[in-house]
């Protein structure tokens, strides 16, 4: 059976100050169909820009450096612009965090689901009308026949992230790729919406690529969970053995961040320091300024994957050392 | 739910009076419409609040958006005028003080907004944020004793002194949080307005944020007002809990009592919708549905009765008051001890 989405080695720049900075540095990731695969980072770790390079929408003046994303087996690189605007929508959705921003305001909800359901198929105006009804019910919008007919602004966070959610599914795409689908909801609604997404995961069994900076998120929905640090990933691990018992020192400084982690008046166990500047990322590990077990061999090279386990690597010299040992 | 019972930690001594107390706080904004801009209605962000904080102490007030949680914290600091109600600082009367004698008193309340830096005038180095609020309220005897003052918040806040020299612009988010706080403290305040002031951090800055502003009210015995929708930091750093809903408090206690004995259906339905870390711990059932009706209509009897999945008769029809409930108070039917409980099912 073929990856649903297979990211080889995909490496994105910017120029910044005169050169070229890798925001994505050689990232390997696989999704199987029917498979929820988080990826996770705090903001600067590259996380939203892998999304974009998949769908080939880095904006300028970023380019892909390299690697390739092979959707079902076929490479989406070579792909024409035509080609690839197909594509977006049809068997490669996306929910985005903030809907108001992929929504038009001054068209209906319904008539841009019914518009994505056209673009992609030949059905008739009413069939596609229909369709879009049935989604909205199937998405939970009380009153759905009646909402169509509403304007973004006139709906709440959560019902607008709901017609996303339609939209993105009108065309069953076999990879939905959401990026902080949930951030800028309340946590009551995140909640009914977590409860969907998990709903028409099972349905409709497409592969999911979750983009998120919250492990309470990647529990209640991932399958598996990447995590990325200034654009590279550090660990890869199935859900439980991430949470359980993470190897790389950044996911256990971050899980140990957090602020459920200890009791009461108990101080926090912190990350010192910040992500450098990309123009002065280190050379070697890029976490290696903030990292309580730096050693030299952090400084000299970048640390290759390490298997740690059939589903489990990190890339870290002091695992690697502890290991070997 | 399989709930601990709450720690009997009431204290047995006279309670001390607390450092500020609001007592029936309403602030409504007018709804305008029309080619008058006549007054529609109202839009009642906070419609009847008590709550008090004690020196030393954090009480966090926590609640979705739009719930009224931040027109609190700006009614004390009379960034908005509340149409009702009462602000004692000791046992002084805010709200009742003319602008001038105002004054003082904004000394020792202070606030640090989720990015404290995004309303100042982005032409001033740092060292001008931060003096500001001593060079009008006469702190330091001149210019360069200020400075030296800036340096040593500075530093306390963990940030070289070297930066005051800079803009605004050229921080992290963290660091700008420090500056907020470093700003704040210039002033000596005793109880500081946090208002979702770490709410927009990575988690590897909150913890280190979170962990210097309870470093600083452990040194300095600063109250805090900590204003979030964030239940973790909630749990992690508050003495006690409000959670409001459409303008109320529905539920207050001691934070213990309230995380692990939740007494209004609100706040489990708060508490459960949370996604745990746990990995043993997936896919609690939703208790809240649908969404937050408007504050400017809010529905008759208990506000929560829309989404409350254990609403009944009485609950359509009759607001409740603030039921006393096992060291904490409930806005909720169920917790009136006179009312006899409805028959289950």
């Amino acid at each position: 059976m073929s990856a649903a989405l297979e990211i080889e080695e995909l490496s994105i720049s910017f120029p910044v100050a005169g050169q070229r900075v890798r925001v994505v540095d050689e990232v390997t990731l696989q999704i199987q169909p029917g498979e929820v695969l988080a990826l996770v980072g705090e903001s600067g770790s590259g996380k939203s820009m892998i999304a974009l390079g998949c769908l080939r929408l880095v904006p300028k003046p970023g380019r892909v450096d390299a690697g390739r994303v092979l959707l079902h087996g076929r490479d989406l690189m070579p792909l024409s612009v035509p080609e690839m605007r197909k594509l977006r929508g049809a068997s490669l959705a996306m929910i985005f965090q903030e809907p108001m921003t992929s929504l038009s305001p001054v068209v209906t909800v319904g008539e841009q689901v019914a518009e994505a359901i056209l673009l992609h198929e030949k059905v008739t105006r009413k069939a596609a009308h229909a369709r879009c009804v049935e989604l909205f019910e199937r998405v939970g919008i009380p009153d759905a026949g009646a909402r169509t007919h509403a304007y973004p602004h006139q709906l709440s966070g959560g019902l607008k992230q709901r017609v996303m959610i339609a939209m993105a599914l009108s065309t069953r795409p076999r990879v939905l790729i959401a990026d902080e689908p949930t951030t800028a909801l309340d946590v009551t609604i995140q909640a009914q919406i977590l409860e969907l997404l998990r709903e028409l995961q099972r349905e409709t069994d497409s592969a999911i690529l979750l983009i998120t900076h919250d492990f309470g998120i990647v529990n209640e929905l991932a399958d598996r969970v990447a995590v990325l640090y200034a654009g590279r990933l550090v660990e890869e691990a199935p859900r439980e053995t991430l949470l359980h018992r993470p190897r790389h020192p950044y996911t256990q400084g971050l899980l140990r961040s957090m602020p459920g982690s200890v009791v009461k008046g108990e101080r926090l166990e912190e990350i010192a320091g910040t992500l450098p500047p990309l123009t002065e990322l280190p050379a070697g590990c890029r976490f290696a300024t903030r990292c309580a077990r730096v050693f030299e061999p952090c400084h000299e090279s970048t640390p290759a994957s390490l298997q740690l386990a059939p589903e489990h690597s990190a890339f870290c010299f002091a695992v690697a050392e502890e290991e070997g040992g | 739910m399989s709930a601990a019972p709450a720690p009997a930690e009431r204290d047995t001594a006279p309670a001390p009076a607390p450092l500020l107390r609001v007592e029936g706080l309403r602030t409504w904004f007018p709804i305008r419409a029309g080619l008058l801009r006549r007054t529609t209605g109202y839009v009642r962000a906070v419609d009847g609040v008590d709550l008090s904080i004690h020196r030393g102490q954090t009480l966090a007030l926590v609640g979705e958006s739009g719930c009224g949680k931040t027109t609190v914290g700006r009614s004390i600091l009379a960034l908005e005028r509340p149409r009702e109600g009462r602000v004692w600082y000791g046992d002084t009367d805010l709200m009742a003080l003319p602008p001038d004698a105002l004054r003082s008193y904004r000394r020792k309340l202070q606030i640090v907004f989720q990015d404290p830096l995004a309303s100042l005038n982005p032409r001033l180095r740092v060292r001008e944020v931060v003096a500001e609020g001593m060079r009008s309220f006469g702190i330091g005897a001149n210019e360069d004793e200020r400075s030296e003052r800036v340096a040593a918040l500075l530093r306390r806040v963990q940030l070289d002194p070297q930066t005051m020299w800079r803009y605004p612009h050229e921080f992290s988010g963290g660091q700008r949080q420090r500056i907020g706080i470093a700003r704040a403290l210039a002033v000596e305040p005793e109880l500081v307005i946090c208002d979702e002031s770490v709410s927009a951090l990575d988690v590897s800055i909150q913890a280190q944020i979170l962990n210097l502003l309870g470093e600083l009210q452990a040194e300095m015995g600063l109250a805090y007002l900590f204003i979030t929708h964030d239940l973790a930091v909630v749990r992690y750093l508050a003495d006690e809990v409000a959670v409001m809903y459409l303008g109320q408090i529905v539920e207050r206690g001691p934070t213990e009592r309230v995380f692990e004995a939740p007494a209004h259906p609100y706040t489990r339905g708060l508490l459960a919708a949370v996604p745990s870390v746990d990995p043993d711990i997936r896919h609690r059932s939703l208790r809240v549905l649908g969404d937050v009706p408007s504050p400017a209509n809010p529905p008759p009897g208990c506000r929560f009765h829309t989404r409350c999945p254990e609403c009944f008769e009485r609950c359509r029809q009759e607001a409740p008051t603030l039921f006393e409930n096992t060291g904490g108070e409930s806005r909720c039917w169920l917790s009136d001890p006179k009312a006899a409980p409805p028959a289950s099912g």
